[in-house]
């Protein structure tokens, strides 16, 4: 059974940790005073419901900055961050002008719980310095004696007032969820640059900072990243389709595989382990078949693990590196399986529709993202494992393709457009808040990864 | 390209031969005056003279003549040559296509296989890079594997009519080159292809 509709997702054991007081650096006088004895309050969250906190962002003070460059630069940023982040709503409208005790009623009246408020100031190196501060305004009403729950001094170059939102939007998550954000992180991808020349490019998780990593003027396709920010790719720089990527993190580019050059190989679809010490890939035979097999980085050795008439590709790993999903055409038409990574056990997921594909195994483990076609066009699906059930994500006139996840699992980053021109965006699991990230055509295959 | 790989000995000849008839004129000067006496050289041995170097003239301008036809005839023989190569390629060598989601070779497209192959025999030096392609309705990965087995299909029909293996190397491309860039039926059609390259 299919279902569409929103896919209920639990962050298990979410921690608000009043008495925490991880990375402040700056620790403000109300903060000083409380009790430590104080017990931690438990707060469980459904991301997809209601349930959640109320933040608002107080204009950011830069009295040395030019007010667009810290609008832009930052308080848009950190507003966008904290709005996709998932546990917050940020609270818009008409909001009190001031941020001292006396306003925290009208901030209340607003919806607020928590008042971010910021000082951006130069540093005498000619750098930046953040300084926010999140007052519970809310527990300040409730005359609670601990209002402050978050304080931290930020510095750094100036071009990284970016940065520094990102990083203060994934503490706030950390703060109230104890688990780590994703705003800090990047997609790698494919980005086409003239009919038939394509390369990989990395960009922040917002859009911003676009930066090649490859350029070969060539066809280069299906990047993977590893843990420690590897990557590895396809490219046909050299005629035949290579694996080409880094043996080192930060190292030069080489060839992966096939290990000699000029043989008769076809490879596809590489896909760094979790360990990121082997790559799943795609090789052709002889005969117009494509398998899975698993290069061993340290010692070249090859294991092909799926042998049969047919397309086997799309390798994605689970998260623990002991099995695989993949597509294959083995029983007629393109299907999602399951299987160990040795190739045993091979086992059908998907049941509906006539064309399955590109599998993307969650961090936690727990469900499988995949595109299945339907009238022409992709959507994307979730398959919760052990429910036995999928879920559709978009639904929508443009084809929406190649599903990578976040590493908090919280949204899901896809190629979506029509005619041709594809573009990248995000989504939450429900489907319901959809955020594009490029301003060019010809996206595709784009990996979600906290490296940078 | 192996054709006029071939030729290359036969200008190499031609212009062997321009350079000995050149060497002749030049030649002349040595035959006339012996050291010349006190008084002078004659009329008579000025006018020889005369006569050996504008013969010599003469000489060198036929020869040139002829070298410059024959290089011309060579030319254009070679020129007629290559363009009759160009048409059997253009003749022979089509695009296949195929159905979606297949790779199976359809009916239609046979002819154009037989046409392929009568092409390889004509021209036993030429050798071809089957490219298997998609349209842009599959997702990426699944189109390069697709192209893989379209490839193959078109190398394993050339070669059930008689074309050594060795002739026919295969790439897929997915559905990374379009060959045309409509969304429409027509379009997707001529984009599932086998492109048949002179290598």
């Amino acid at each position: 059974m299919t279902y569409r509709g929103s896919l209920g997702h639990k962050i298990n054991g979410a921690l608000l940790g009043l008495g925490m007081s991880i990375g402040l650096l700056v620790a403000p006088a109300a903060q000083a005073q409380t009790p430590p004895a104080e017990p931690r309050q438990e707060v469980m969250l459904e991301a997809s419901t209601g349930a959640k906190l109320g933040i608002a962002v107080a204009s950011a003070q830069a009295p040395a900055l030019p007010e667009a460059k810290a609008r832009g630069e930052f308080q848009d940023v950190l507003v966008k961050d904290l709005d996709e982040a998932g546990p917050f709503t940020v609270i818009r409208g008409a909001l009190p002008a001031g941020t001292d005790p006396a306003s925290y009623k009208g901030w209340v009246e607003a919806g607020t719980e928590w008042l971010l408020t910021t000082t951006i100031n130069r540093t005498a190196d000619g750098g930046v310095e953040v300084v926010a501060q999140v007052v519970d305004v809310k527990a300040a009403q409730d005359k609670k004696a601990r209002i402050a729950v978050f304080s931290k001094r930020y510095t750094g170059r100036e071009p990284a007032l970016r940065h520094i939102a990102h990083k203060l939007a994934d503490d706030l998550v950390s703060r109230l969820t104890g688990e780590q954000g994703v705003a800090s992180t990047s997609m790698v991808f494919v980005r086409q640059l003239s009919p038939g020349i394509k390369e990989i490019y990395q960009m922040d998780r917002d859009g911003a900072n676009v930066v090649p990593l490859t350029s070969y003027r060539s066809l280069t396709l299906s990047p993977t990243v590893a843990p420690d920010g590897r990557v590895a790719y396809v490219t046909y720089k050299g005629g035949a389709p290579e694996i080409w990527g880094q043996r080192t993190a930060g190292g030069p580019h080489m060839r992966l595989y096939p290990v000699a050059s000029k043989t008769e190989s076809h490879c596809f679809c590489p896909v760094w382990s979790p360990d990121g010490k082997r790559l799943a890939l795609v090789e052709g035979d002889r005969r117009g078949n494509t398998d899975i097999v698993v290069l061993e980085l340290g010692t070249g050795k090859v294991r092909r693990i799926t042998d049969s008439n047919c397309i086997n590709t799309d390798p994605s790993w689970n998260p623990a590196g002991t099995q695989l999903a993949f597509t294959s055409d083995r029983e007629g038409s393109p299907q999602i399986y399951l299987m160990e990574e040795d190739g045993s056990n091979v086992r059908r997921l998907t049941r509906e529709g006539v064309y399955n594909g590109s599998p993307a195994w969650s961090p936690s483990g727990s469900m499988v993202a995949y595109v299945s076609r339907f009238e022409g066009k992709f959507d994307l699906f979730v398959y919760k494992l052990g429910d036995g059930k999928s879920y559709q994500i978009t639904t929508g006139v443009a084809s929406s393709e190649s599903p990578s996840w976040s590493p908090d699992e919280r949204r899901i980053v896809f190629t979506s457009g029509s005619r041709g021109g594809m573009q990248l965006y995000t989504t939450d699991l429900s489907g319901n808040t959809l955020s594009k990230l490029t301003e060019f055509d010809g996206c595709q295959s784009p990996k979600w990864t906290r490296t940078r | 390209m192996r054709f006029v790989r071939n030729l290359i000995p036969l200008s190499v000849i031609l212009t062997m031969g321009i350079g000995v008839a050149c060497t002749k004129p030049e030649a002349a000067p040595a035959e006339a005056p012996k050291p010349a006496a006190p008084a002078g050289p004659s009329q008579a041995d000025l006018d020889a003279q005369k006569k050996a170097a504008d013969d010599a003239a003469k000489r060198k301008a036929e020869s040139e003549a002829e070298a410059e036809a024959a290089r011309k005839a060579a030319s254009a023989a070679q020129a007629e040559k290559a363009a009759s190569y160009q048409r059997a390629v253009q003749a022979a060598l089509k695009d296949i296509n195929f159905e979606f989601d297949k790779s199976d070779i359809r009916e239609v497209d046979k002819a154009k296989l037989q046409a392929v192959a009568d092409f390889l025999k004509a021209y036993p030096q030429a050798k071809l890079q089957i490219a298997g392609n998609c349209d842009e309705r599959g997702t990426v990965e699944y189109n390069l594997a697709l192209g893989e087995r379209r490839a193959h299909a078109g190398q394993a029909y050339l070669v059930g009519l008689g074309v050594a293996q060795d002739r026919l190397t295969t790439i897929s491309y997915g559905k990374e080159k379009p060959k045309v860039t409509g969304h429409d039926e027509e379009s997707w059609l001529a984009n599932r292809r086998d492109e048949f390259i002179l290598q």
